[in-house]
């Protein structure tokens, strides 16, 4: 009788049908009704979209801070393991998830990258020896990979503090516009996370992962080389070696705990020393992919292959330019979530062909009797020294 | 009612590959803890028996890629 009675409801209201009877005249008004808010109340039916928004975004946020909790507890157990008796180490563990870095003021740009470096290594000095405090048991290798599982763990709970915020902020305000914005990101963001989460757990175990894989191939290419190795700059080493007559340096993080080291300090003093017999640098380093194309595929160009903040790229990139040495780029495509989670096989696999392809450069670019220098950057968790 | 997500997805095991010194064989266990590239460890080599063998790798297994699986995704030709 309802559903009937409605649809001839709308039928007789259509046709203005002489004989209506009483479920029709309510039927009519309720559309009447419906039409006067849509003209009177414009902004309804970005009301009842906003209502559809929210509670999409916070059936994600619920995954996020699932995953941040998870991420969070995981990294808890394993300080735990290396912390003596008697450290509240949940609530150090708070501190540093909550710990920050203010960048340096650029309105006058002149040396601010020396300001950011100082800032960002003081910051990064600061957090590992807090790490080290809470984790006394650990040795230093180690020691390195749980700062790393730490810093997981601040970025997955800065993650979901930002989308909670903006969250709040769009159904506090009931701004469409801001969690408009928030839900085209979101699945971007859990993408993020989810790579956050697998990345704890190979930080938790100490596996190498696909960032590493720059490194892999520079331990490679001097694998079975008569080498003098020695620390060059903070977890950072060097090898020195003869490639068919070429005096080769090969710059690489010290492993295998998780470490990027600083491969410009190292290069700007492999320069001091060697001055004008470089000839050529060499950047291997993982790459972001753009999608639909292959990981682990290496791609080479010019220019210094490095991320993070910019100062070692800055630093390497002017002293190449001021000794007029030209650098050249292998890089080892991977998505941003295949760079911190476990290595995929294509990735190992391809260190491989880089090392041949680094070989065949040195053969090519360099003369021989002259140096060259092979940096091999990235994180250096699970990747021993050779 | 998230309870479809709370699992989430499988993190990825990876696997350990050895080869021995002695007669050069390769072969690969799960990752252990400890564990790492180039590492040396004192583990029998299936085949002759030595007690040495060394890390080359350490990587996730994958599966091998279907033909024809979308025309879009560029392929090793
Ligand atoms: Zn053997």
């Amino acid at each position: 009788m309802g559903l009937f009675g409605d649809v001839a409801g709308m039928l007789s209201f259509l046709q203005f049908a002489p004989q209506q009877d009483l479920i029709s005249i309510v039927t009519s008004l309720i559309w009447i009704v419906f039409m006067m808010i849509f003209l009177l109340y414009p902004t309804f039916s970005q009301r009842l979209q906003l209502g559809y928004i929210l509670r999409d975004l916070e059936r994600r946020l619920n995954r996020l801070k699932a995953m941040r909790d998870e991420v969070r507890a995981r990294t808890l157990e394993t300080l735990k393991k290396y912390a003596e008796k008697g450290v509240d180490v949940g609530r150090e563990l708070d501190n540093l998830l909550l710990s920050f870095m203010i960048e340096p003021e650029s309105m006058d740009p002149y040396g601010v990258v020396y300001k950011l470096e100082h800032i960002a290594r003081s910051w990064e000095d600061t957090f590992e020896e807090h790490v080290k405090a809470i984790c006394s048991k650990a040795d230093r290798e180690r020691a390195k990979t749980l700062t790393n599982l730490v810093d997981v763990a601040r970025g997955m709970d800065y993650l979901y503090r930002v989308v909670r915020h903006y969250y709040l902020l769009g159904k506090k305000t009931s701004n469409v516009y801001i969690v408009l914005q928030v839900q085209m990101l979101i699945p971007q963001l859990m993408e993020i996370a989810e790579a956050y989460r697998q990345a704890s757990y190979a930080f938790m175990h100490g596996q190498p992962i696909g960032d590493g894989v720059g490194v892999l191939a520079a331990a490679k290419l001097v694998e079975n080389m008569e080498k003098k190795t020695y620390e060059i700059a903070k977890d950072t080493i060097v090898h020195e070696t003869s490639f068919e007559g070429r005096k080769l340096f090969v710059l690489r993080a010290a492993g295998p705990g998780g470490a990027v080291g600083r491969p410009a300090d190292g290069l700007l003093k492999i320069l001091e020393s060697e001055g004008d017999r470089v000839k050529a640098i060499i950047m291997i380093d993982a790459g972001l992919k753009l999608e639909g194309e292959e990981t682990g595929k290496v791609v080479e160009g010019i220019g210094a292959a490095i991320g993070g903040l910019g100062v070692e790229k800055f630093k390497i990139e002017e002293a190449s330019k001021k000794r007029n040495i030209p650098l050249y780029a292998f890089v080892i495509y991977q998505s941003i979530g295949e760079a911190i989670t476990p290595m995929k096989e294509s990735i190992a696999k391809a260190a491989d062909e880089v090392v041949e392809r680094v070989k065949k450069l040195i053969t090519s670019k360099v003369e021989e009797g002259f140096s060259v220098i092979v940096a091999g950057i990235g994180n250096t968790v699970g990747i021993g020294v050779t | 009612m998230f309870s479809q997500f709370r699992a989430g997805k499988p993190v990825p095991k990876p696997m350990t590959y050895l080869k021995c010194l002695e007669c050069g064989t390769i072969n690969s266990r799960p990752f252990k803890d400890g564990d790492y590239v180039f590492k040396i460890v004192e583990e029998k080599c299936p085949k002759c028996g030595s007690n040495k063998m060394k890390i080359i790798g350490i990587y996730v297994k994958e599966p091998q890629k279907k033909q024809a699986q979308s025309r879009i995704v560029s392929r090793r030709a």
